[in-house]
């Protein structure tokens, strides 16, 4: 494997579980919930994911057992913070601990042992290209499919009727329900998708990545996740920009390690949190910028007009 | 028969039952406490062997506890009190860092024994015992040396503690026994738990050219699966790891407590355990190298084979000088060999490494 | 459109009644989950119910070591509760924890033989220094750059746990520890005193007691803690009034950061009596549960943080004596706080069922 081939390969496979997730995320963001458990949604998402693997074999049931469960973790969070006016920051720090307590509780059968893993998809034609094809065009499924959900999901914010109804119920709550938007729906709904992306992300780890099962082996991951979207501005170009940035970023630590060049390696392993709070610190600076794209109404409390 | 003698005998029967059935009724409780999950494999695991082994030879009379996952921080102290009180007698502390709590417990309690995974410090009742991987590593090197054809040998450890350092040491000695042009190449993950980032660091290396790995205090077999994957070799601590890495796993070096917890545990029943420094290595059998893998051939293998032997019996030594760090400094002259104290307390690298240790 | 079945009125009074209806519901319901969690894993209820609730609370010992997790506990959260009623989301305790464990590690390190009287409270002021210096950072991105503090403050969690591992693993590793990652114990003029004999509370239980108090002067009896409140919930109106919101940020940040610093420097200078690479087993974010819980009120937080102490030690407890995973710990956290917040609608609104609405409206 040649240097180049693995920084690509190694690059997508660590951003995709980032990408998939923050998609999630920003989707949540978007309609003017701020989702603060996605590391737990991960977390049990990596685990159930890994357990449907074990006990069938199959990944897409993985994948969608992984992202269904999540989802009903996410239906509490959404519970809490639309019905009953949960503070969000308290509500997703809360639903993520009980997110990551229960994938350990239920995983703990499961713990270090492994699943085959996923059979790769190599394009066609493309995967033969030397050095760029087995980096970017030999691997699962989800590795492709993960940017053109970036993709749909652009399209879905700026062309469709729906994107719009989800910004601007994320812009103005009270304006989209006098024009007779179902607020709480909508935003139940954006919660919903944004915790089955995040459990997918998970299961992508334990099934297709690391194809193992273990506590505490999200490791922050879902943290990374929500600083992306505020990276990313809440724009779905620049969160996948900020994904894959930061798949590199993490490589690039590994890499300056096994060449052997004589840097402490926790200041390498600081690195990509450095350049995390540097990066959201430049694109705050413009207070404009920030105000331009974060959703108006993101993290307020809403209650709809009696 | 006299009467006193009648009653003498019926007074020494009874007390002889009554001995017999409170030895029945209430085993010896020993507790063991891991700082980690017991899994199918790992360190924990290697442990949890050893506790099943007192078990099945003690049978009835011990009753076990097990305590796993717990940091080595403060909660520590609180459930080696819980073990105490609840009328343990002997207690296995499974991590470094339970030192200074254990020993703290251990002069409270002089009728405990305890021993002490990986520590420096003993008492009457605290003794200690650390595994020599760094001999099995050696063995694992030499295979590595041999079966390299890029000549890189990659490296992926956690932490850099003495006993992590020693043994890079004793792969880069033993490589270069072979393969004196080969390349050692290392990367520190600086977490007790990153599976995703030990593959990662995993394919970093095998990026670099390595074509033989190194897991160093990896838990799980996340290493094994990305050498499987990648057709690379591997050598991994702890476990028989075999079974994760059929074809990848060049062999795999254990850790077997059995002889040192029974003998430990009898020595404690018949009230004569002494606090002492175990260290096991090939000789004592708390270190096996095992899951030597097809692709060596019988020569290979006889070579490894006669090195073990030699490092058993006392002939060979890892550590033999003459030995250089890094920068050039004699560490051991020609003709004497590496003290135990600083093999257990090294924070220097051998020359020929390359890359540094993170502090 | 369809509307929900219920409407939510904000609730005008609020008696000191309903204000306890949130957290005896969450602890009611968390108990519960307990029961069944445990049953499920084969623990009859009323002995997992003796472990959690009764064994803590039995013998001198377990009550010392509530206390001793409830002093971090309580202590950090005051710090935070004063953060978060301004809406200043500090969630980076636990790196601000260890550097105050570091700065407060640094004289009994250097000064190893000293038996000076003052060794303590100087290292109270380094470490109460450091673990602001750590805050005041997010603080300074925050007000300077607009940077979203609960994100930075994270960040900060991460490079502070690396930074540690630094320190541990070279230079202020005990020159005579074999080389281990951890540093040299600490001389006796650098522990804490002990409370009780037989246990392992220190006085830092009292400290804790004592920024209790000053917590509750700040926010019922001071000015600044009702410009804090102002400056951070209503940016606007605090403008016209003269507090400005980046004062809030950097007062909130600050006190949390010396909470949490002091915190850390009473870890390592009373139950672990050494800097190595495990400071907290997560105080800094169980704090925050302790700080909603007690509804960022000084004294709910009391009865949280003790609360919040004793399942963690009855936790431990029942692992020890049934076996019970630790992740089951991590679990009752979750559902206590989502409890607690869900419980709070009642506290905070008034819900009454709709009134039937009439034919027209409903078709809007």
């Amino acid at each position: 494997m040649q240097t180049i081939t693995f920084v690509l390969a190694g690059t997508m496979l660590a951003a995709t579980p980032l990408l998939i997730a923050a998609l999630g995320e920003l989707i949540a963001e978007k309609s003017g919930i701020l989702n603060l458990s996605v590391e737990g949604m991960m977390a049990l998402g990596a685990a159930i994911g890994f357990i449907v693997v074990m006990e069938t074999g199959s990944y897409w049931l993985a994948f969608l057992a992984g992202g269904l469960v999540s989802t009903l973790l996410a239906a509490l969070f959404g519970a809490v913070v639309l019905l009953a006016l949960g503070n969000q920051v308290a509500t997703g720090l809360a639903v993520g601990i009980l997110g990551v307590g229960l994938a350990a509780l239920i995983g703990k059968p499961y713990e270090s042992k492994t699943v085959p893993p996923m059979p790769r998809m190599p394009i066609p034609f493309l995967s033969d290209i030397p050095v760029i094809g087995p980096g970017l065009f030999n691997h699962v499924v989800l590795v492709y499919l993960a940017p053109l959900a970036a993709l749909g999901l652009w399209w879905l914010f700026r062309y469709s009727k729906l994107g719009l109804i989800i910004r601007a119920v994320g812009e103005s709550p009270e304006a989209s329900h006098a024009i007779g938007h179902n607020v709480m729906l909508v935003r139940l709904l954006a919660v919903l998708a944004g915790g089955f992306l995040a459990g997918v992300a998970g299961a992508f780890i334990s099934v297709a990545s690391t194809t193992l099962w273990s506590d505490g082996m999200i490791a922050g991951r879902g943290w990374i996740v929500v600083a992306l979207v505020v990276f990313g501005t809440w724009r779905v170009g620049r969160v996948m920009i900020g994904a894959y940035l930061f798949g590199i970023a993490s490589i690039a630590e590994l890499l300056v390690q096994s060449t052997g060049i004589g840097v402490p390696s926790q200041l390498l392993t600081s690195i990509p949190y450095v350049a995390t709070i540097v990066a959201i610190a430049l694109l705050s600076m413009d207070g404009r910028r920030i105000r331009l794209n974060a959703p108006v109404s993101l993290g307020r409390v809403y209650r709809e007009a009696q | 028969m006299r009467l006193r003698k009648r009653i003498v005998a019926w007074l020494a029967g009874a007390a002889a039952a009554f001995v017999a059935t409170a030895t029945q009724a209430e085993p010896v409780k020993i507790s063991f406490l891991y700082p980690s999950p017991v899994a199918d494999v790992g360190w924990a695991k290697q442990l949890d062997l050893g506790r099943e082994a007192i078990e099945e030879k003690f049978g009835d009379a011990v009753e076990s506890i097990v305590v796993e996952n717990i940091p080595e921080g403060p909660d520590a102290a609180r459930i080696m009190n819980q073990m105490v009180t609840d009328g343990a007698k002997f207690v296995m502390l499974g991590s470094f860092g339970y030192m200074n709590d254990g020993l703290r417990l251990a002069r409270q309690h002089p009728d405990i024994a305890f021993i002490h995974a990986s520590g420096f410090k003993q008492t009457d009742n605290f003794g200690t015992f650390t595994a020599r991987n760094y001999e099995g590593f050696y063995l694992g090197g030499l295979a590595a040396g041999m079966v390299t054809e890029s000549d890189t040998i990659g490296i992926v450890a956690a932490f850099a503690i003495p006993e992590v350092v020693a043994a890079v040491n004793a792969i880069t000695l033993a490589v270069h026994k072979v393969d004196p042009d080969a390349k050692i190449k290392i990367v520190w993950l600086n977490s007790w738990f990153d599976p995703p980032k030990a593959q990662e660091a995993a394919r970093a290396l095998i990026s670099q050219g390595a074509d033989v790995l190194f897991s160093l205090h990896q838990d799980t077999p996340s290493v094994v699966n990305v050498a499987e994957a990648e057709g690379v070799y591997v050598v991994n601590t702890s476990s028989d790891m075999s079974a994760y890495g059929p074809n990848s796993v060049l062999a795999s070096v254990i850790n077997d407590w059995n002889d040192y917890f029974i003998e430990s545990f009898q020595a404690a029943l018949d009230g004569d355990f002494k606090g002492a420094d175990f260290r096991g290595g090939l000789a004592s059998g708390a270190v096996k190298v095992a899951a030597w893998n097809d692709d060596l051939t019988e020569e290979q293998l006889g070579t490894i084979k006669q090195a073990e032997a030699d490092l058993a019996s006392g002939k060979t030594h890892v550590f033999a000088g003459p030995l250089k760090d890094q920068d050039g400094n004699v560490r051991a002259e020609a003709g004497t060999t590496l003290p135990d104290q600083e093999i257990f307390g090294m924070n220097w690298l051998v020359e020929g490494v390359s890359g540094s240790l993170p502090n | 459109m369809t509307r929900l079945p219920w409407i939510v009125d904000t609730r005008v009074h609020r008696t000191r009644y309903t204000a306890l209806l949130a957290p005896c519901t969450a602890i009611a319901v968390t108990i519960v989950g307990a029961l069944i969690l445990m049953s499920i894993m084969g623990v009859p209820p009323l002995r997992a119910l003796y472990y959690l609730y009764a064994a803590p609370l039995s013998g001198r010992y377990n009550i010392g070591e509530v206390l001793l997790k409830m002093s971090p506990l309580l202590l950090i959260a005051q710090g935070l509760a004063i953060g978060f009623r301004a809406k200043v989301w500090n969630i980076g305790a636990e790196g601000q924890l260890i550097l105050g464990a570091i700065g407060g590690s640094l004289l009994p390190i250097y000064f190893n033989d000293s038996q000076s009287a003052l060794m303590l409270p100087a290292m109270v002021l380094v470490g109460a220094s450091f673990g602001m210096a750590w805050a005041a950072m997010a603080a300074f991105l925050r007000a300077r750059f607009n940077a979203n503090e609960i994100l930075v403050t994270l960040m900060l969690n991460s490079i502070a746990l690396q930074l540690l591992y630094y320190l541990v693993s070279g230079p202020l590793r005990d020159p005579f520890g074999f080389n281990f990652p951890q540093s040299a114990l600490f001389p006796d003029a650098a522990m804490l005193p002990i409370l009780v004999g037989g246990t392992r509370v220190n006085v830092s239980f009292f400290i804790a007691l004592i920024a209790t108090a000053l917590a509750w002067l700040l926010v019922r009896r001071s000015m600044i803690g009702y410009k804090l409140e102002v400056g951070g919930t209503a940016p606007n109106a605090a403008r016209y009034a003269g507090f400005s919101e980046k004062q809030a940020v950097w007062l909130s940040l600050l006190i949390g950061g010396a909470a949490a610093g002091l915190a850390g420097v009473f870890e390592v200078a009373g139950p672990l009596g050494q800097l190595q690479r495990v400071i907290s087993p997560g105080y800094g974010f169980a704090a925050i549960i302790v700080a909603f819980l007690g509804g960022l009120n000084p004294v709910g937080i009391l009865f949280a943080a003790f609360f919040m102490a004793v399942i963690l030690v009855g936790g431990d407890i029942a692992q020890t004596a049934a076996g019970v995973p630790y992740a089951l710990n991590t679990v009752l956290q979750g559902i206590l706080l989502v409890t607690y917040i869900a419980a709070r609608l009642f506290v905070d609104y008034r819900v009454r069922l709709r009134p039937p609405a009439p034919a027209s409206e409903a078709q809007i």
